[in-house]
């Protein structure tokens, strides 16, 4: 049993006893920090594989402000589940085994997981490696494959060809090892280093210009619309929220001079905050921007930066974040987030490209062009993500007694 | 076997032990405000001494200045955390437990 597979199971085993916890406990308080462990111990299952991007959005948006999103809204509903009658229901059993069963009998086509042969390495990279997104459009700067990359074809293989696949791996892992032990001078130095100078195992990431990290290059080139409309998808749902949740502000409600009376006796908290909101800031900004070079993005940097408002909001009051940013503000933020991720878009075929063909931007280094626009985009997304949580949470931490009465 | 590997195992040890001593105070002592003080006090020394062995075998320096770092900040956030949970508990009302008022026992077991 390898140390991944040992370190998934036990990790997958405390998702499982997380999610039946969640399913049984009545204190909804309760269910809100088992869903942020439970987001927690995902990010962990991502990061084993790999997949850093996943991890920490997942750590970001469901460990971090979906708990914070969660707890609001226990303001306005009761503390604890309302006991129900525990009696089995026959057809709500069979739909869920049959789902489940239809599901698990869908996995039966995934490839195995770090397969060499599943479709994502014959399919759609090999083909993405020898284009761009300015490669469309016909002009230069078209980036070629790899030197004597050759895409092989796709193949099934039998247990036998399989197994010594595994084999070959493991013997080639083996030796790469033994020879970074000889020379452990360069051992220390490889890391980033490494999948630049021909002993990666994994085809080279740079296939989008000047964009190192694949992901990113993906959600914001290869797939620009569907971000642009998750960012909308977002952008609208705060907004509905807005239109839900908001009531009439009272007179003399709007000016925020008062101080609120939130937490006022924390002393310790209120120093600790006032100590690391602008920690929290600059590493959102450094999530955003560092976006397209290392994991991180829009999304995540957005909510690091709506934490940091919201930490505020929380120890010295709505009021003293109304002071700094008027609810009216935050509203136009979130749009000009959208605005400004179409906008680049608009650009582009302004400057003689497609929609969102960041190419266009430079066309004397598109690859320059296409790391500035996804930069401008990433920082859409943040502005929109940013914003609209912040105007979640003042909205659902409105005091429903008040709601009521106006 | 390297000098940095052995300090290294010593210190995982160590930080490893005080996250079980810090585990068993938390099933084991009588309430709420003894079992966070095993919680906490066990956590902020458990995570300095893991990733300051974990510092032993970093491969260049960018990886021991994140391991600083993070180290940094869970010894500032954890004690805050747990002063946060405390404070909010005594505001509450929760009584601590003495010998002479056990009976916060079943009544802190009471709650789900």
């Amino acid at each position: 049993m390898s140390e991944v597979l040992l370190v998934d199971s036990v990790l997958l085993f405390l998702v499982t006893v997380c999610a039946v916890a969640i399913i049984e406990v009545r204190s909804l308080y309760a269910v809100a920090m088992l869903s942020s462990v439970y987001s927690l111990l995902m990010a962990l299952v991502w990061t084993n594989m790999h997949s850093m991007d996943v991890a920490f959005t997942e750590a970001a948006v469901g460990g971090g402000i979906s708990t914070i999103l969660l707890i609001g809204t226990l303001v306005h509903t009761r503390r604890d589940e309302r006991p129900a009658k525990r009696r089995l229901h026959i057809p709500a059993l069979v739909v869920t085994l049959l789902t489940g069963a239809a599901l698990i009998y869908g996995t039966f086509d995934m490839p195995r997981f770090g397969d060499p042969n599943a479709t994502i390495h014959h399919y759609r990279v090999p083909e993405m490696m020898s284009q761009t997104v300015a490669a469309a459009s016909g002009r230069e700067g078209k980036q070629q494959p790899p030197e004597g990359y050759d895409p092989p074809p796709r193949m099934t293989p039998t247990a036998a060809q399989w197994a010594g696949a595994v084999h070959a791996i493991d013997q080639a892992e083996d030796a790469l090892e033994k020879a970074q032990q000889n020379a452990p001078g360069e051992a220390h130095h490889g890391g980033e280093g490494e999948h630049h100078e021909g002993a990666h195992k994994h085809p080279v990431d740079d296939f989008n210009g000047h964009v190192p990290n694949s992901v990113t290059s993906l959600l914001a080139a290869y797939r620009g619309f569907d971000t642009m409309f998750e960012t909308t998808v977002i952008f609208t749902a705060g907004m509905a929220l807005i239109m839900l949740l908001r009531r009439r502000r009272e007179e003399g409600e709007d000016d925020f001079s008062q101080k609120g009376a939130a937490l006022s006796g924390q002393v310790i908290l209120r120093v600790m905050t006032k100590m690391f909101i602008p920690f929290i800031l600059v590493f959102g900004f450094y999530v955003i921007t560092h976006g397209e070079i290392g994991p991180g993005g829009g999304f995540q940097g957005g909510v690091i930066l709506a934490t940091a408002f919201i930490l505020y909001a929380l120890l010295y009051g709505r009021n003293a974040l109304y002071r700094i940013i008027r609810p009216r503000t935050l509203e136009i933020l979130a749009a000009c987030g959208v605005l400004l991720y179409a906008g680049v878009g608009v650009a582009c075929m302004l400057l003689g490209g497609n929609f969102l063909d960041y190419a266009a931007l430079n066309t004397a280094s598109p690859g320059d062009g296409e790391a500035m626009g996804m930069t401008l985009v990433e920082y859409g997304v943040g502005i929109t993500v940013c914003t609209v949580m912040i105007i979640i949470f003042n909205q659902l931490a409105e005091e429903p007694s008040k709601a009521k009465a106006s | 076997m390297l000098w940095t590997e052995i300090v290294t195992a010593v210190l995982l040890g160590l930080g490893i032990l005080f996250s079980l001593t810090g585990s068993l105070g938390l099933l084991r002592f009588p309430d709420f405000y003894s079992r966070l003080h095993a919680a906490g006090k066990t956590d902020s020394l458990a995570q300095a001494l893991i990733l300051g062995g974990l510092l032993f075998v970093s491969p260049d320096w960018g990886v021991s200045a994140r391991l600083v770092l993070i180290a940094v900040l869970l010894l500032f956030t954890a004690p805050t955390a747990t002063h946060a949970i405390t404070k909010a508990a005594r505001l509450d009302g929760l009584a601590p437990w003495t010998r002479l008022n056990p009976k916060e026992e079943s009544k802190e077991d009471a709650k789900p």
